[in-house]
Order: C-alpha cells, then structure tokens, then sequence
C-alpha cells in the first residue's frame, strides 16, 4: 500500500476552524492534531480509517480513499454536551443520572467582567441563588440558597475548591453586622481568584450536597479551577484589565439647596433666631455665627446677601479667618468628596503537559482602589495544578493557591464616626463645603470640623463629627491576610471498575486587622488589632466503583470516610484610654495600662462516614441513595454521632420518545435529610471575664451553654422537569422543593429575670418552599450570528413553624431606630418589626393627625416588613456575529424590604432635598402653615375623611423625620431592576492572531453595576446593607454604589 | 481517627470554676455603676430627678424611656449582671467553698451577698413594681411568675432580718481587696445593712405605719451610719476603664450632651444654697447659676449652667447608701412619729453633712439653715425634708427620685417637649411582652396597667 499525504480542514457546525482535534489513524496509536486554523495533515495508507475526535462533538470517522483532502465537520453532540458534571466531593457525574438540580456557570462569567468579591459575578445568573453584594470596597456579599434555613446559625452556603472545602467565615463584629459601626472585612470565599476559575457549579439542595454532610446544608458553590491540557506546547495566557469605579448618583443623597444648619429657630439671645451672636471679629459688635453644634439642616434660609461667620472663620490659615462669608449652599456637597477608583488585574498563566502529566502555574495581581480617597485593596494570587499518571493505576494530583490581600482605607460601616456615610446622609450642615474642608485637612494637618464643640468658649474639638479627610487619612484601617489551600491526592484503579482517591485538603489563612483613631479625632484615640488564625484539615478517603451488571444495569458508588480537624484562634487588643503619642499605633502607646486582649480558641473535629449507590437502567432510570453518619465533637459526647439519608431518581423519558422536537426530557425527585452540629463550646457553662478592677473579677456568663444539645435537622424534597427542544436551541428546567429544619441549635434568647440572657437549646422549625425556573432560547442562530437568551426566576417562601417552648418571636437583631429583625411563628423568617401606621377599622389610613398633621403612630412594635424578595431573575442576553460578541444582564429583584435608618434621621436634620422645596400648593414646604407651607400627608382622618391638615416642615420636629413618623414610614420595598453587567468581546482573527505568533487575542470592554433602571428607596441602593449574615433589611450610613467600567486585553500563545 | 472527639471542645481561655469572692466583687461594681451612670443607654435616673436635663438630643429627659431601651438595661443589668452573680456567690459558698475560709467567714460572706441582693431587688421593684423574684434566677424555668410588690418587699425584710442576725464583726469577710465597699469589715456591712433597713421602714410610711416604725426602730437601735465614713460607696480609679461612669459620659465622650435643670437650679438659687458652686460650674459667670428648662431644646453648655468639675473627677465615688439620707430619714421617722428623736436636729445634721461632703463649711451650714425657707419647720415637715433631701441627693438619682415618689415633694414639672410627668415608675423591657408574656400580661393588669404612671405599692399618694 501506498502512503501518501492527507490534508484538510476540520471546522465546527458553524463553518468556525476547531484547533486542536485529534485525528488519529484507527488501530494505531499514530495521529496528530489540527492546528490553529483547524488544518491537518497526516501519512496515511488507503483503506487506513481516519477519527476525528474532540471533546463535546461528535466522533466521526473517514477512510482513507485516493483522495488527498478530506475536510471534516463536526457536530456538537447533544449527548454529550451536557454530559458530564461535577458533583459532591469532586465527582463527575452524568448530568442526565442526576435527580437533583445543579447549575453550571462557565469561568468566562466570572471573569470577563471581574468583581472584587466574585461571588457578586454569580448574581442573577443562577436560580435560586440569592447574592446580596456589598457596596463597601472589599466588603462582604451575603448568599442564600433556597431561603435562610437557620434561625440563628450560619446560612451561607459551603464552599468547595477542587475538593478543598474553603472557609467562607465572616469574622465582622457584632457591632459591625447590627449597624453601630466597624469595618466590613468581607467573607472568606472572596479569596477565590475569578482568572483561575474554569466552572461554577451550585449544588442546591440537600440531596445534591448530601455527602458534603453537615456543613453543606445550606448548599454548596463547587468551583473547578482551570487545568492544565495534555499539551506539549507551553500555553500562555496572559490577561490584563482597568477598570474604573465611579459613584452612581441615584444611590446617594440629593441634598437640598435652600437651608443650612441648625434645628430650627432656637439660636441667638433670645433663642428664637437661626444664629448666634457673639463678637467673632474683635470689633465690639456681635455677629452672626453659624450654630456649630447642630448637625441638621433646618436652619436659616441661604441668602447671598447675609455675612455670617462659618466654621472656616475660626481657624487661622484660613482664607476666611475672622471673616464673615455669604450664607449660601455648599458650592461642594458631601459627593466632591468621591473619586474615580481606577483597578488593575493582571494575570499570567502557563500549562501545558504531557501523556502523563499536567499543570497549570499562575499569577494574579487584582489592584482595586475605593471610590473614596486613601482607599485600597490588593491582592496576589499564586496558584499551581499538576497532575501525573505514574503507571496505569497510580496516579497524584497536587493544587496550591497562596493568596495574599492587603487593604487600607476599607470604608467605615453603619453608624459610627469611623462611617463619613453617617454624617453626610443624617447629619449634615448643607451649607459647609467639602473642598473647604478638605484644604482645612490638607493645609493644617488637623482635624477642622464643621462640627465645633464651643466655638464662642474656645473650644474647636468636634462635637459628633470629626473632618471627613481627616477621618479618610489620620483614622484608616489597614488588614492583611494570607492564605494558602490547595490539596494533594493520589488514584489508583485496581480494576476499571473499582478505584479508591486519597486526598489530604488543607484550608489556612492569617489575618491582620489594625483600626486606628488619631489623638484629636472626636472620641477616645485608640488603636487596636485583631489577630485571627484559622486552619482546617480534611483527609478523606473514597473507593468509588462503576460496574456495568448487564448490559442494560449499570451500578456505580462510593464508600468514604472523611476527617475534619479545625482550629480557629483569634485576639482582639486595644490600647485603653487613648493614645499618648499620636499617629503612632501601637499597643504600648496605651495612655493607661492595657485591658487584657480578648481571647478566643475553637476546636471542631468531625468525623463522617458515608456510603452512596447509583443504579442506572438502560441508560434511562436512574436511582441514587446515600447514607452518612456523622461525629462532631461539638456536641455531647452522649449524643455527638447521628445519621441522614437521602434518596433521589430521574427518568431521562426522551430515550422513551423517538421525535426530532424533543432533544431531551428528564424528569427528577428527591428526597434528603442533613443533619448538623452544634457550634464549639456551646456545651459546657463557663464563667466570663470582665476587666479587672482593683481585684479580679468573674462573672457568670449572659450566654447559658447546654449539656443537653443534639444535633439539628434539615429533611427536604424536590422534583425536577428539564426539558431541550430543536437541537438545544431551547430549553428549560423548573424545580419544585421544599425544606423543613427541625431541632435548631440556636441560642434562644430568654428573660434577664432568669439570670442569663440568652440560653443553648434544640428548638424550632422553619419551613422554605419555593419555585426555579431556567430557560434559555436562541431565537436566532446562523452560521455568523447568534443571540442567546438565558433567563432565570426564582421564588422562596419561607416560614417559622415554631420556636421554643411557647415564645413566638425569636429576635435575630435589635436595631437602632428601635426596630428589629424577628423570626415570628407563622411570618417568614427576617421580619422587620417597628412602629407602624395606625389604619381604620375598613383598612383605610394611615390615619394622621387633625390638630397637627401628624401620622397617628401605632407605637406596638409590629411586622411592617420582610427581608425576603418575593422573587428574583436575571436575564442575560449575548449576541454573537462572528468574532465578536455582546452580552448584559439584567438583575431583577421584587420585594425584599428595608428600613432606612438614614432616611429616619435625615429626613428630621433636613439634609435630603424632600425636606425642601415647595408642597402641592406651590409654596414653599418649610414656610409656617399660616402662610400657606407645610406638607400634606396622604391619608385619612380619625373620620375617615382624606386629610387635609397640612404640617409643619419648619423644623427637627416634623412629620416625616424619627421624631413624629412611624418605623413603617422610613420602611422600603426593596425591588429593584439593574443593569448588572455589559461585555464587548472581540477576538482576533487566527491568522491575524498568528501573525502576532498568538493563539487567540481576545480584547473586551466590560462594566457592571451600570445602571439602577428601576428601585424604591430613595438615595440609596436597595442592595446597600451592613454585612454578610443573618441581619439584613437595614440601612445604615448605606455606602453608594460604584459603577465599574473597564477594558481587557487577553493574549494567548 | 480515634481521638476523644469530646476532649476538644473544650472553652481552654475561660474557667468553668471560680471563688465566690471574684462574683461577689464583679456584682458590686455591676451595681455601683448601674446606680452611678448617667449614660442615655442604661441610667438616666439624674434626667429622672430634674438635676440635669439634656442638650440638643432630649428624648431621654422627656422620659422616652423606650428608644433606647434604658428600661431594659435597668432590667438586664440588676438581673443578669448583678444578682445572678450575687446568686452565684452564695451558692459556690454553700455547696463549694474554698477550704481555707472558716465558717463564721462563710457566714459573713454569706450575709454581705444577702444585703447586696436585698439591696439590688429592693432597687428592681421601687424601679418596676411587680416583677418575677419567687421564681427568678433559674435558668430551667424561663417564665417565671411575676410576684406581687409588696410581697416582695415584706421578704426582702425578713431577709435583711436574717442578714443582720448573720453578720459577725469579730469575724472576717471578703478579704484580699474583694470588697470594694467596706474591705470585709463586717462591722460595717451591719450599719449598712441597718441604714438600708432605715430606707425601707420608710419606704412603708404611706402604706403600713406599724410596721415602718418597727423596722426604723430597730435599725436606729441597731445601729446606723454615724458619719460619712460609714458609707456604702466605691472607690473608682483615675484611669480608664475604671473610672467613674460619669467621667466616660461627661469627659471621655468629648459630648456636651448635658446641662443643669432650672428645677434644681432654681431651687437652689431661691435658697442662697452653698453647694451650688460644688455643683455646678460657673461657666456662665462668676455666681451665676442658670439652668436650662427641663426638656426643652435649645439648651446649649454655652447658654446654660453645667456640672461642676467635681462630676467630671474620674474617681469620683459611687454611693448606695450614705450618711446624709441616714440622717434625713432619722428626721423623717421622727417627724412621723416612728421615733422617739428630736427630728430638727438629724433634719439640721443632714443638711450640715451634705454640705460638708460636698465641701462646704459648718459656718455655711448655719446661714443656710438661719434661713427661713430652709429652717426645719414642724408642721411644714414633708416640703423641708422633701426639698433639702432631694437637693442634697444631687448625684444619686435614683434614691431622689424614689423619695420624691413618696414626699410628692418638690413639684417637678413635666418635661417640656413631651409633656409627660415624671414617670412613677419604668414600664416593663419591651422583651418581657415575647419572652414571658402570659406572667407580663398578668403583672401589667394586677399593677393597674404596665404605664409609667402606675405607682409601685408603696407609693399610695
């Protein structure tokens, strides 16, 4: 036979060349692979048989005739296409076998258009996934699958790296979570580095995260790092990107233009005017002098034409030293005082491999700055993958990520000084300008407020608030943390049935927090670190077999067992009573002698034993069990070990149908148990330890532990349909389910009168039922274009079903502005309690006033919101013409509520624009009712009649404002419709690409959080919250949002 | 993986045993402070009291008692933080005492948590009325019954009763320091106990005259404070954290959250009283006092008369109980008749001693008491006593405003910007309604209704 040369070109359905298909001469171990532009050639004999293989098409084969050129398309197989996916601990698994819902995410969703935090990347792009992000830099970004299980543990979903479950803990203050100020210093899984990401696959419910055992009982995000190819060509690519974040107007205060500080008019002699007097000049007459102290806005009317002295007149480097200047508004409002953030990410990474082996070595560095001045955060990421095969049966793989991400300047949270937000949204003078302040700051070096304690007594300290630079620049915080996880794990297959996996994962990480407060901020000066050490082992083992019984019987499963040992230690010190030296922060630079630092030390081993068994009938029925026992030294050692099972089936019933429509149906249900355990030391009572007088002191703890704990339960159902149409071009899945979780470890609170606070028990059950919906639809697909439509909707209903013993109401929070966040027997969980409207008997209201106008307030706390959407979706649409591509995602959420601390005391200072203006009658509101001002409430007389009583807006002590208003008022629908992200992508012709010796060059330009289309709240973002956790539905010194807009250049070779 | 998976979960930074004496040393200071403090959070018994009214932000001085939940700080702390370790205390005493302590020191140790106990109980019913005691501090039950007032009361004083028999002045008590307000002098602990005995005899005076002259007969006979020596007050230290708590509020905070009321003020300018300038400060002229309006806005430190720098002394020390009110309470039993005690003259060493304490001169005491508005006046008893003991009672709130509960004396205004009166007592924590709410439900209705203007037994006019 003669050899001789064939060539050709292998291109995909699309008529686009496919790189990198094997094509191999059928028998012999001979082949090569198309290059860049999908061309081959290779000896061949006639009669020889040549295949074409690649990974997600289908295989063809072609003999070798006497013809020299043979051009290949391959088709995408339907079957495969969805095939294969990964699944509890590490597994891949036949998408279609599975009776539970996942869902995939591709790595290019999470880093095209990059997200500090990546989780945020994930929100609208999954149902069921509920993502509530931060709008701090760096901040924490709150995630909920299929609703909040747990009345008062941890609801945030488990997190898996290639095997490794990470930490995702939230080490924020208490103080910080329920709104009295501190940092937010995010969750630990926004470590994770997007460029390394390859998939995202959530697993959602019990049955799917069964094995994961307890911890896994709120879901878990799987994520798959990319690998090195069997290649032995080194690939490069290397990825580059600004992005540039910019305050989005709609979600910060609109300040009103007419007024500036004070209260009301209760200053000057006769405490009847809008400001004081007293001779500031020297000249032996008084003046007039802005009242300082008050941090409102309801003072005198600006008048061009009126000298007063301002804060800038008491300073001497001041160009307005001992001046009076023109009562006017701020030429510059709180806004001057954002910035454009610029952020760089670049990222490199090589891979490559052989026969035996793979890896994969990269490096990122994400530099974010804040849209506030002096704020930063950096990361570097490491990371390494490599796999080898030994011989046949021995094979090891190795993953190491090192991350390493240094902060300063995270913006301040809640309500607190350390927060500029609190000031500029409740308390604010209209009238001061912030690029004054800002050269006070910069040409003194001290702390000029507008906020003087006693100016006519000399005394120029703050009185609430301190300089916002110098609060951005002398009282910034700084935080580092290192972490390193990865895992080392060795296969071998006895049989190619039969195979056992030993893995060692390890998840460490260091952190470094230092808060200081300069000598001359308003407040004690301190400086205090927090240093915290988290490690977690896990060694497990697995013997996994996949047996065909007959030849329509297939059994497959696994037999584990698995090991956790954590440890988790943190100290928290403080210097005590102030700084001697300032700006120098350490804690020998203590005023007083040292409270002791505050220790803590945790421990939790667990051990789970678990066993799973997949039945698979003619490739068609398929059943699934699994049963695991769990030990956890968290719990009593009478009652620490426990079991749960779960059960699921699908039915791929378009292997029963034979027509072209239907591409595939499957129909699932399941049925799965969890249980979980208690957290450390809630078992046994120990006594707390106050700081020490002059003597040791001891006290017994608020918190009673109990000796008595078992664990908690979650048991759930779910069904499943998931069908594909016309060759995939449409298709969709919806999923049914329902949870109940039972025997809640939870530290109920109890009355003071028993002596302690709060108390260790096993009661409870909350219940969530809810719905998902996923479609996707290609209306239009050529050979050059395409514009795919995925969309997603979801809704959760959840509800307590009981608490302990006979209590109805749970307190998950108390609030500032006395509200609070309830879980209430018969209310879904995250009620919003506060002082409502008080409506008629026939429902009309509210009811104001007569006499002055007022809402008449029910002052019973009561329900008057609920954390919860109603819903949620996201609709993504990605229009591809050849190479290049556009895509956006609109994020939708309806329902959810939120109370506004910000608007509650913003709105009795005066500072928001609806504190102005004119009323329905054309004058202005803040005008005496006498002559014609006031504002009219809609609502209803005692009588039922409409209101017509106008009140007044002149003063603190208005309607709308904390003092006459009720909770319900400053209470908001939390909906919203964004504009969450938008890609450009264009990738450069191969032959223009290898005329730069590069393999694909793609450039994009990206932008997220965009644009609010629609929402609610007033000045703020809906999305705006405190932290990650439990304790959602308030906003307080809300931080705006940035808009990020950005370009990437990514280079392969 | 064998390992005693129990071993671990173990708290190796906290201890799960202590002495009774560190207990009894954290509820004494938990006390002092509760009853010292002047934090809008937790204690504003000197807004209460019309010594001081607030500046710019006046919810507390128009008696909001609920926006910062201070009802239930007064609840939490006395409860929680005071009595239970009190509890504690005695139980580590009865069932595990350190064996280098005698008996009769156990004994004594024993009695001085009992009247720190009465002590704090007598503080939580004068604050609320009914509230749960029979049932209290047992974590098994957590809704325990709320007891009735009065009969709270009559136990507390069989319980002093057994206290005082208990204490043994020849034996030791808290030693080491522990006791922060007599260092184990049971001696002392016994006139304390008695003084308190005094409070509450006529605590009785409106409602039971038997049995108000009883007890104040057997205190005084028993033995009371003799001097300012004798009192029951702590120490506080120059340097934070263990200052006095008035220093954080006043000087730490960098506020100015604070003036002096025109009630107090006004009283005392009336009087040409001596102690106006150990007050007050002079902050608006040498000599000129002037206080804001009580619960008005637009008092500002600028415009209105501030506490004297002695308030701002971080050691300042934190009284329960004194020699000042010992002497007006002899003066008052004897007024009624109780006592067979010359009335003008314990009436006369109270006002003397108080001007003293606050560091006035007999001399001053003299003129003051030559005037006329001010000389013990029989048949006038209840306003000279009323008047001269709440403004000696500057500083201690909660016992002026409990004894003008009872004298109706002086009239105190309502509170400008509410117009609310000065409350009767504290309305239940918010919490008790969803925690224990059939025996909340059942307290409110058997006291007349859970409002501040429902009065607590004793005070039946």
């Amino acid at each position: 036979q003669e050899s001789m040369t064939v060539s050709g070109t292998v291109t995909d359905g699309n008529g686009m060349p496919l790189p990198g298909v094997n094509v191999l001469i059928k028998g012999t171990t001979r082949g090569e692979q198309t290059d860049f532009d999908g061309n081959y050639s290779i000896q061949a004999e006639q009669g020889d048989v040549l295949v074409f293989s690649y990974l997600g098409m289908q295989t063809v084969e072609y003999p070798v005739t006497n013809v020299n050129t043979i051009d290949v398309v391959l088709e995408q197989d339907a079957a495969q296409l969805e095939e294969v996916v990964v699944t509890a601990l590490g597994i891949s698994r036949e998408k279609r076998s599975l009776g539970y819902a996942t869902e995939e995410v591709s790595g290019a969703e999470v880093n095209t258009a990059k997200e500090g935090n990546f989780i945020n990347s994930l929100s609208g792009k999954v149902s069921g996934l509920d993502i509530k992000k931060s709008s701090t830099l760096g901040g924490s970004s709150n995630i909920i699958i299929r609703g909040y299980t747990s009345l008062t543990g941890n609801n945030q979903p488990l997190f898996v790296v290639d095997g490794v479950p990470i930490s995702n803990q939230n080490t924020n203050t208490s103080d910080q979570t329920s709104g009295r100020g501190g940092y937010d210093y995010g969750n630990a899984a926004m470590d994770i580095n997007p460029d390394d990401v390859a998939s995202v696959n959530v697993l959602k419910g019990a049955a799917a995260s069964a094995l994961y055992g307890s911890r896994a009982a709120n879901g878990v995000i799987l994520i798959t790092t990319k690998t090195g190819r069997k290649n032995e060509d080194i690939g490069v690519t290397i990825s580059s990107g600004i992005t540039f974040s910019q305050m989005d107007d709609d979600t910060f205060v609109e300040y009103q233009k007419e007024y500036g500080a004070g209260y009301g008019p209760f200053y000057g002699p006769n405490e009847d005017a809008y400001f004081n007097e007293w001779d500031v000049d020297g000249d032996g007459n008084d003046d007039l002098v802005v009242p300082f102290t008050e941090d409102a806005s309801f003072g005198g009317r600006f008048d061009p034409s009126l000298m007063v002295f301002q804060w800038d007149a008491f300073y001497p480097e001041s160009p307005n030293y001992l001046q009076a200047t023109p009562w006017t508004a701020a030429e510059n409002g709180p806004e001057s005082v954002f910035r454009t953030g610029v952020t760089y990410n670049h990222s490199i990474s090589l891979d490559g491999g052989t026969d035996q082996s793979t890896y994969r070595l990269g490096y990122t560095l994400f530099d974010q700055e804040g849209i506030l001045p002096n704020s930063n955060i950096k990361r570097n990421t490491v990371d390494v993958k490599a796999t080898h095969d030994f011989t046949d049966k021995l094979s090891a793989g190795v993953t190491a990520t090192y991350t390493n991400t240094d902060g300063k300047g995270r913006y301040g949270t809640g309500y607190s000084g350390t927060n500029i937000f609190q000031s500029m949204r409740q308390w604010n003078q209209n009238n001061v300008d912030f690029e004054a302040q800002k050269d006070a700051y910069f040409t003194t070096g001290r702390n000029i407020t507008w906020n003087y304690a006693n100016a006519e007594a000399g005394n120029f300290s703050p009185i609430y608030t301190d300089n916002p630079y110098w609060q951005l620049y002398e009282n910034y915080q700084t935080d580092v943390r290192d972490r390193l996880y990865g895992n080392f794990n060795l296969n071998y297959e006895f049989t190619d049935w039969f195979s056992a996996t030993g893995r060692v994962s390890m998840d460490t990480y260091n952190d470094l927090r230092e808060e200081r407060r300069n000598v001359g901020s308003n407040g004690v000066s301190a400086y205090q670190r927090y240093d915290a050490s988290y490690t977690e082992l896990n060694y497990d083992l697995l013997l996994n077999f996949d047996y065909d019984l007959s030849e329509d019987l297939n059994l497959s499963g696994l037999l584990g067992a698995t090991a956790r040992r954590q440890t988790f230690r943190e100290m928290r010190a403080s210097t005590t009573g102030g700084l001697v030296i300032p700006g120098l922060y350490s804690l020998s630079n203590s005023q007083n002698l040292l409270v002791p630092p505050t220790e803590n030390f945790e421990e939790l081993h667990t051990n789970g034993y678990f066993a799973s068994a997949s039945f698979g009938y003619r490739n068609t029925f398929f059943l699934d069990a699994t049963a695991r026992v769990d030990e956890s030294s968290s719990l009593p050692e009478s009652d620490n070990t426990y079991f749960y099972p779960s059960v699921s089936t699908s039915i791929v019933f378009s292997e029963l149908f034979n027509n072209d429509w239907m591409s595939f149906g499957k129909l699932r249900a399941n049925y799965a148990e969890v249980g979980n355990y208690a957290p450390p030391l809630s078992v046994q009572n120990v006594y707390s330890n106050p700081t020490n007088f002059r003597t040791p002191l001891y006290s017994v703890n608020s918190t009673a532990n109990n000796p008595d704990l078992k664990n908690e339960t979650t048991k759930s159902w779910e069904v499943g349909l998931e069908m594909e149409f016309f060759n995939r071009r449409l298709g969709f899945d919806l999923a049914a389910y329902q949870s109940n979780s039972i025997d809640q470890l939870m530290p109920v609170t109890v009355t003071a009168a028993t002596g302690y606070t709060r108390r260790w028990v096993n009661a409870g059950e909350v219940e969530n039922k809810g719905i998902e919906a996923s479609l996707h639809v290609s209306p239009v697909r050529t050979d050059d274009f395409e514009w795919r439509i995925n969309a997603n909707w979801f809704t959760n209903e959840s509800e307590v079903l009981s608490l302990y013993g006979d209590n109805q109401n749970l307190q998950i929070a108390s609030l500032q502005g006395g509200i609070s966040v309830n879980a209430t027997v018969g209310q879904p969980y995250g009620t919003i309690w506060g002082t409502n409207y008080t409506y008629l008997e026939d429902g009309s209201g509210p009811v104001i006033n007569p006499d002055n106008g007022r809402f008449v307030v029910d002052g019973t706390p009561q329900p008057i919101g609920d954390i919860n959407p109603d819903w949620k979706a996201g609709i993504s649409n990605t229009l591809s013409y050849k190479a290049v591509s556009f895509s956006f995602l609109i994020d939708i959420q309806k329902g959810g509520d939120i109370f506004s601390l910000d608007t509650w005391y913003g709105y009795a200072t005066g500072v928001t624009a609806n504190t102005a203006g004119l009323n329905e009658l054309g004058n202005p509101v803040r005008d005496p009712i006498s002559e014609g001002g006031g504002l009219l409430l809609e609502g209803v007389n005692p009588d039922g009649s409409a209101n017509t009583t106008r009140t007044q807006m002149g003063n603190y002590a208005n309607a709308i404002g904390y003092g006459y208003a009720p909770n319900a008022y400053h209470t908001y629908d939390g909906s919203f419709v964004k504009l969450r992200e938008a890609t450009l992508s264009y990738s450069l012709p191969t032959t223009l690409a290898e005329r730069l010796s590069l393999t694909n060059v793609t450039l994009s330009a990206v932008g997220r959080n965009l644009w609010i289309i629609d929402k609610n709240i007033p000045y703020s973002d809906p999305e705006a919250g405190l932290s990650s956790g439990n304790i959602q539905g308030i906003q307080s010194g809300a931080i705006p949002t940035a808009r990020e807009y950005g370009f990437n250049v990514r280079l392969q070779f | 993986c064998s390992d005693d998976l129990s071993d671990v979960n173990v708290d190796t930074k906290s201890p799960t045993e202590v002495p009774a004496d560190v207990l009894f040393s954290n509820a004494t200071k938990g006390l002092v402070d509760q009853m010292v403090s002047t934090n809008v959070n937790r204690g504003i018994f000197k807004l209460v009291a019309q010594y001081w009214t607030e500046t710019t932000y006046t919810d507390e001085a128009n008696y909001n008692l609920v926006e910062r939940n201070i009802n239930g700080a007064q609840w939490t702390i006395l409860y929680r933080d005071v009595l239970k370790d009190l509890d504690e205390a005695a139980m580590i005493l009865s069932e595990n005492p350190d064996a280098s302590l005698s008996e009769a020191q156990i004994q004594n140790q024993l009695a001085m948590i009992e009247v720190l106990q009465v002590f704090t109980w007598h503080v939580l019913v004068d604050t609320f009325g009914d509230i749960p005691y029979t049932e209290a501090l047992d974590l098994e039950n957590g809704t325990p019954v709320y007891d009735d007032d009065a009969a709270i009361y009559a136990d507390l004083v069989n319980r002093l009763d057994g206290a005082i028999a208990q204490l043994d002045a020849g034996s030791a008590g808290f030693t080491g320091g522990a006791d922060y307000l007599y260092n184990g002098d049971a001696g002392q602990w016994s006139k304390f106990a008695n003084s308190l005995k005094l409070r509450l005899a006529l605590r009785y005076a409106n409602v039971d005259d038997a049995k108000a002259s009883q007890m104040a007969t057997e205190a005084i006979e028993a033995g009371v404070f003799e001097s300012h020596a004798d009192n029951a007050a702590m120490q506080y230290e120059a340097s934070a954290p263990n200052t006095n708590p008035i220093w954080t509020d006043l000087v730490q905070s960098g506020r100015a959250d604070f003036v002096a009321a025109n009630t107090i003020v006004d009283a005392m300018n009336e009087r040409d009283d001596p102690r106006r300038d150990d007050y007050f400060a002079e902050n608006l002229g040498e000599g000129v006092y002037e206080g804001g309006t009580y619960g008005a806005t637009g008092n500002t430190q600028s415009n209105s008369t501030i506490y004297s720098e002695r308030l701002e002394d971080p050691t300042l020390e934190g009284v329960l109980l004194d020699y000042t009110e010992v002497e007006f309470l002899i003066a008052e039993a004897a007024a009624r008749g109780y006592v067979s005690e010359d009335a003008e003259a314990h009436y006369n060493e109270a006002v003397t001693s108080s001007i003293i304490y606050w560091g006035g001169t007999e001399a001053e005491a003299d003129t003051y008491l030559a005037q006329p508005e001010v000389a013990y006046d029989e048949a006038n008893w209840v306003e000279r006593i009323g008047v001269q003991k709440w403004i000696a009672l500057y500083n201690r709130g909660f016992e002026a405003w409990s004894t003008w509960r009872k004298l109706d004396v002086p009239e105190l205004p309502n509170a400008a910007q509410s117009g609310l009166p000065v409350p009767l007592r504290f309305t239940y924590p918010a919490s008790e309604a969803t925690l224990n709410s059939d025996n909340w439900a059942a307290a409110s209705s058997a006291i007349g209704g859970d409002e501040q203007q429902t009065p607590v037994f004793w005070d039946v006019n």
